[in-house]
């Protein structure tokens, strides 16, 4: 593009230049031919006057013109002191004078006016171009021609040297104007050349690159517009990455649980098959073996119930908050009466709007984490109230509380907040990504404040009912 | 024979290693976080250590760092080759993915023992001793002539006592892959052996299954 802008530039600029120049050496050159012609037909008519009234003369005195003509003709010699301008003096076609020998005319060749009028022509030849004017001289002379001629050569080559020196003028002048048009539109196609450097840095993967923007032009604006564009492409990236680097948590972590009890119930049957084993040694190994199924059918039905929960539609009704508190109540007892912690249950709402059955589990899921969380002793409070006109309910813990890089991920499947994935005091994981997805389908958040060591509370805010 | 240490904090698996160990006739220890694992460490000194790499309280990697060159086997279900290497430049002295077979614990462990000349270069059972040095075996005292695949044989399984080897694997600990002969040349080896060392007892036919060597603990 910036070549064929080049190119094109240069090329119409030199034609037209050129052009101007050469229509100015053309009209140079026809005015200088013009006015030496104009100059030559005047002398022919003074010199050709002034001999009529010396033959006139000379032939009252009676002489014979033919014998005196050189004496006649010699003064108007001197009329070009240059010696550029000669006389030839024809009677009936026979030249009887002639101040420049050297020159050969072809006069034979041109036409002399029959009616006395003078013509005058430009004649080429080797010594020279020369402007001829011929004419007859008036009755009673007229067998006279006489002939002036001039030698223009110096004229014209004074008139090809200036044409030179303005082509030359001009040549140098072109490069002088390419080289000013090169660093122009090197100027100009400056931001697209860097445009095109900085968006193969982004399709080769360093996102982060972004144009300088400066002015505020057309060049300034597409620069701003292709920046905003590199950054939504890095946001994309960033969350595409994310989105995968979750996946293949996902994947790790599901591996890992399905690894662990797989590892334990193949290990306890080989076992079994290929060790002596006293009675009770084939019990607790059974044991085991039937524990990891357990485990195992665990994950299947959670997983299983968070697939449900992303695909089905549920039933919205109105459900008594009050009623819903009891049947969750009656849940965990047995639980809370085993590790002695007494769940407050606070209501201060009538309804909410959702399924029965899903809202119960997600409630018994977050005050059962809060119980895990306790110790023996300890006091939940469970909270149902409004909160700028939005229905909400709150689980909160005095129990041991997570950090808040925890926090953040603690909803992902198969998240754990101890490293080691022990299950000590927790299923397979899966148990936050339920109430998470339950939320969602209630059109509600769940979100968690925590502060290690003081307690957690997990908030469920409905934002459509 | 030897003092191990378990530290897998997932009590099943801890349970089935101390299990397995403890067939052969190791004295096992079980530890069930990280910072049980050091302070028992600390206070006693252990032939072996099996470790999860996955644990409460202190992993695994910082767990190797307090080991104070106790020999160690890593046993985890974190498999990746990043992992493998930075257990091994930690101080590793072996590595066993789970899910793990038993027979692979054991020669894993065996390997480390003998590596780290933990192992008793001789075995005793009944009036029948085994000099793993010199392959020699006697009987009350006498030297009993065996092939070298008898001694094999015998090895691989007092190596693995009280477990039940099958013939198939039996022919490939021994013979290796790529014997094309029967099992029943098991059965005949067997036989030798039982003769041979009046094992009659001790080397139990196990049904549908093989043959086990059986030890009193």
């Amino acid at each position: 593009m910036k070549r064929r802008t080049f190119l094109t530039t240069l090329a119409l600029f030199l034609f037209f230049f050129n052009l101007g120049i050469f229509i100015i050496s053309v009209t140079m050159f026809k005015d200088t031919v013009s006015r030496t012609e104009e100059r030559s037909l005047a002398e022919h008519y003074f010199i050709a006057s002034a001999l009529i009234k010396d033959f006139y003369t000379v032939e009252r005195r009676g002489i014979n013109i033919e014998g005196s003509l050189s004496s006649l003709l010699q003064p108007y010699s001197y009329l070009s002191v240059d010696k550029k301008a000669g006389l030839v003096l024809y009677h009936n076609n026979q030249p009887v004078y002639s101040n420049q020998n050297t020159l050969a005319l072809q006069h034979n060749s041109m036409a002399v006016p029959k009616d006395g009028s003078r013509a005058a022509t430009v004649q080429k030849t080797e010594k020279g171009t020369f402007v001829i004017v011929s004419g007859k001289l008036p009755a009673p002379y007229d067998p006279y021609t006489l002939i002036y001629t001039y030698d223009m050569t110096d004229a014209i080559r004074s008139w090809s040297y200036l044409k030179n020196i303005l082509f030359m003028a001009g040549f140098a002048f072109s490069l002088f104007l390419a080289f000013c048009l090169l660093i122009i539109l090197n100027r100009i196609f400056k931001p697209l050349k860097q445009i095109s450097l900085t968006s193969k840095d982004i399709a080769n993967g360093a996102y982060e690159t972004r144009l300088t923007v400066y002015g505020h032009d057309e060049l300034a604006e597409m620069a701003q517009s292709f920046n905003h564009m590199a950054e939504e492409i890095q946001h994309q990236m960033v969350a595409l990455i994310d989105t995968a680097d979750k996946k293949q948590q996902f994947i790790d972590n599901f591996a890992h649980e399905l690894r662990t009890p797989l590892t334990a119930i193949y290990g306890y049957a080989e076992y079994m098959q290929k060790a002596v084993l006293t009675e009770d040694d084939r019990l607790s190994a059974l044991d085991y073996v039937m524990s990891e199924c357990r485990r195992l059918q665990t994950i299947a039905f959670q997983l299983l119930e968070l697939a449900n929960l992303k695909n089905d539609q549920i039933k919205y009704e109105d459900q008594n908050v009050s009623s819903l508190f009891e049947r969750v109540e009656q849940t965990l007892y047995r639980k809370l009466s085993e590790k002695n912690i007494l769940v407050e249950f606070r209501n201060e709402i009538e309804t909410i709007r959702g399924d029965a059955a899903l809202l119960e589990s997600l409630l018994i899921n977050l005050i059962d984490n809060a119980i895990n969380a306790s110790e023996k002793g300890k006091h939940v409070l469970v909270l149902a109230t409004k909160e700028t006109n939005k229905k909400m309910i709150s689980i909160q813990d005095n129990g041991k509380g997570m950090p808040t890089e925890v926090l953040t991920q603690i909803t992902e499947p198969f998240y754990r907040g101890e490293k080691s994935r022990n299950r000590n005091d927790g299923g397979a994981g899966l148990g936050l990504a339920i109430c998470k997805q339950i939320a969602l389908c209630h059109n509600a958040e769940l979100s968690f404040a925590s502060c290690p060591g003081e307690g957690t509370t997990a908030k469920i805010t409905f934002t459509a009912s | 024979m030897a003092s191990i240490l378990i530290v897998e904090d997932e009590v099943a698996i801890n349970e089935l290693v101390k299990r397995n160990l403890q067939l052969v006739g190791h004295r096992c220890t079980s530890v069930f976080d990280g910072k049980a694992a050091v302070s028992e460490i600390q206070c006693q000194s252990y032939d072996l250590m099996i470790l999860d790499i996955m644990l409460p309280s202190l992993d695994g990697f910082e767990v190797i760092k307090y080991a104070n060159a106790t020999p160690t086997i890593l046993l985890t279900a974190k498999s990746s080759l990043p992992d493998r290497i930075k257990g091994f430049t930690m101080g590793a002295d072996d590595f066993l993915p789970k899910p793990f077979e038993m027979l692979e614990l054991l020669a894993r462990v065996e390997a480390v023992l003998r590596r780290t000349q933990k192992s008793k270069n001789y075995f005793e059972a009944g009036d029948v001793k085994i000099d793993f040095d010199s392959h020699q075996v006697y009987q009350k005292g006498q030297l009993v002539e065996c092939t070298p695949k008898e001694y094999q044989l015998l090895e691989v399984l007092v190596n693995n006592r009280n477990i039940a080897l099958s013939r198939e694997r039996l022919l490939e600990l021994v013979w290796g892959y790529d014997f094309e002969g029967d099992t029943r040349t098991i059965d005949v080896h067997i036989q030798k052996l039982r003769k041979k060392l009046g094992w009659e007892d001790m080397i139990k036919t196990v049904y549908k299954l093989g043959y086990r060597l059986e030890v009193i603990r």
